[in-house]
């Protein structure tokens, strides 16, 4: 599964890639995630992703961040604020899925 | 208190960063952010052309007989930043219209350089004075860049432009498309500049300076320190909207810093952008390495102890958001009182030792994620007194933090015992 993540400069929701990637081994999804800042997004969200998550700080900006990944036809959501940590890879796992199932 | 705080993120903090994501603060907001890389490496320069090393060494005797060379990477760079920042408006602007990027960018660059008279020198020929392409230009290039585009989408819109047959190619098509737009910005800043003399610099700069002279002040830094904060209590990226109209103005002041520098002249302004970074957010917004701290060796739940472990590390390179959205912070009145108290007197205090002349003020910019002492190290143009600074700033911070952190503690652990040990998936 392609998961493409976005925050404000692309730094933060790498430490929450990491807890994705995690808990998909444990899984045993194969998983390549990827983090961005908000500038290279509508870019990037091109590039055949399955599902795009925008990190809750930068959820000011979601409106037009999802309008790009509407146009690529990627489906797109906030990450829940309690799942935006390095611990929390399950919930964010559960919202991939789901997400992707869309 | 909860009802408090729902209510300011429904009608405040909401709204506001809506705002921010106006179309126009955002191209300026990319625009100002696209020169960074070029800001960051000419300051190094600066570095270079006045080691922090003493004087009778060989280092410094030869920096100081090459200085005019080992600056010319700086004056091409830094020294005149708002060209870079008007193309990457122009650039950002275009592209938010869906008008081609490339000719938003060139239309804002001939927009700006025509608020700028050409001189004749002797020997030389013309020659364009470099002085408003910096930091004093800043935002005149805001607004030439922005009226450029906005030019552009009028004739785009109005199909003001030359129809060509279908069998010319498409990259001739768009150069003739731009003729039009192009004609009309070239003409009206000749008319302002020309025809007029009106000198745009001037009166801009007339128009600006109480703004220039109030951000440098304590007030000045408290109210954005208090708002970026503020934005994080509820989870919004504060520097990127506080930033969002202030970043023009630490701009402003840090080029002013180094053009000083550079000139050997006393360094006038606090409060550049770098101030904020490497004084006050240590360890990200909120001030919050004092914190890790605490989490660290004070923890008494699993769950904050895990926490402090993951967070550390980010921490040391400000980044923060796993301890702002993990502990969390975020919603959360025990711990937003210090998370925005702790910043307010840490600036407080390095505004006050920078203007006594404690430590240098900054004047050169390094990636942020360095390590805050590094960071102030550098930032100061290598006074070793910044670092003592910082140290005493993370002081300040694990002490502020310390008796609210105990409280949520307490509560933490009251709930993972009534819970097991099921926090921890």
């Amino acid at each position: 599964m392609n998961v493409l993540f976005v925050c404000s400069a692309g730094m933060s929701s790498a430490i929450v890639v990491n807890a994705l990637k995690k808990e998909a081994e444990k899984h045993r999804i194969e998983m390549n995630v990827k983090a961005v800042s908000t500038e290279e997004f509508g870019e990037e969200v091109k590039n055949g992703w399955d599902v795009a998550m925008v990190a809750p700080q930068v959820r000011h900006r979601f409106d037009y961040l999802k309008k790009e990944a509407d146009a690529a036809r990627v489906p797109c959501d906030l990450i829940p604020p309690q799942a935006y940590t390095p611990l929390g890879g399950s919930t964010l796992l559960k919202k991939v899925r789901e997400l992707a199932q869309r | 208190m909860d009802q408090l705080v729902q209510f300011l993120d429904k009608y405040f903090s909401g709204p506001v960063a809506r705002l921010a994501e106006q179309r126009h603060l955002r191209a300026i907001r990319d625009g100002v952010i696209s020169a960074l890389p070029f800001i960051i490496v000419g300051s190094f320069f600066l570095i270079i052309a006045f080691p922090p090393v003493p004087a009778e060494w060989a280092l410094a005797k030869w920096a100081k007989a090459h200085v005019a060379d080992i600056l010319i990477p700086y004056r091409l760079t830094m020294y005149i930043m708002s060209l870079y920042i008007a193309y990457g408006i122009g650039h950002n602007l275009a592209k938010s219209y869906n008008l081609d990027p490339l000719a938003g960018a060139q239309i804002a660059i001939v927009s700006y350089l025509l608020t700028i008279l050409p001189k004749v020198v002797d020997d030389v020929g013309f020659v364009l004075p470099m002085t408003n392409l910096g930091g004093h230009g800043l935002f005149v290039a805001m607004l030439s860049s922005i009226f450029a585009v906005e030019v552009l989408r009028f004739c785009k819109r109005k199909k003001w432009t030359i129809k060509m047959p279908e069998q010319v190619p498409p990259s001739l098509m768009r150069s003739f498309e731009a003729l039009i737009p192009v004609a009309l910005v070239v003409v009206v800043m000749t008319l302002i500049t020309v025809v007029l003399g009106i000198d745009v610099h001037s009166l801009i700069d007339k128009l600006v300076s109480p703004l220039v002279t109030a951000g440098d002040t304590l007030p000045g830094i408290l109210i954005p320190v208090f708002l970026i904060t503020f934005f994080w209590s509820f989870g919004i990226h504060g520097v990127s909207i506080v930033g969002t109209v202030a970043r023009p103005l630490w701009e402003v002041y840090l080029a002013k810093n180094a053009e000083a520098v550079a000139a050997g002249q006393p360094i006038p302004h606090v409060a550049p952008e770098t101030f904020y970074q490497w004084f006050i957010w240590i360890g990200g917004s909120g001030a919050t390495l004092g914190l890790v701290i605490c989490m660290l060796f004070f923890a008494k739940s699993q769950y904050t102890k895990t926490l402090g472990k993951t967070a550390l590390a980010p921490g040391i390179f400000n980044i923060n958001e796993p301890v702002i959205f993990g502990m969390p912070i975020v919603l959360n009145p025990t711990l937003i009182i210090p998370f925005v108290v702790t910043p307010l007197v840490t600036a407080t205090l390095s505004y006050i030792a920078t203007v006594l002349g404690f430590v240098n003020p900054t004047y050169i910019m390094v990636p942020w994620t360095l390590p805050a002492p590094i960071g102030a190290y550098l930032a100061t143009g290598g006074d070793w007194r910044a670092i003592i600074l910082v140290l005493i700033n993370i002081a300040i911070s694990f002490f502020i933090y310390f008796p609210f952190f105990k409280v949520h503690e307490q509560k933490m652990a009251e709930q993972e015992k009534a819970e097991g040990e099921v926090f921890l998936q």
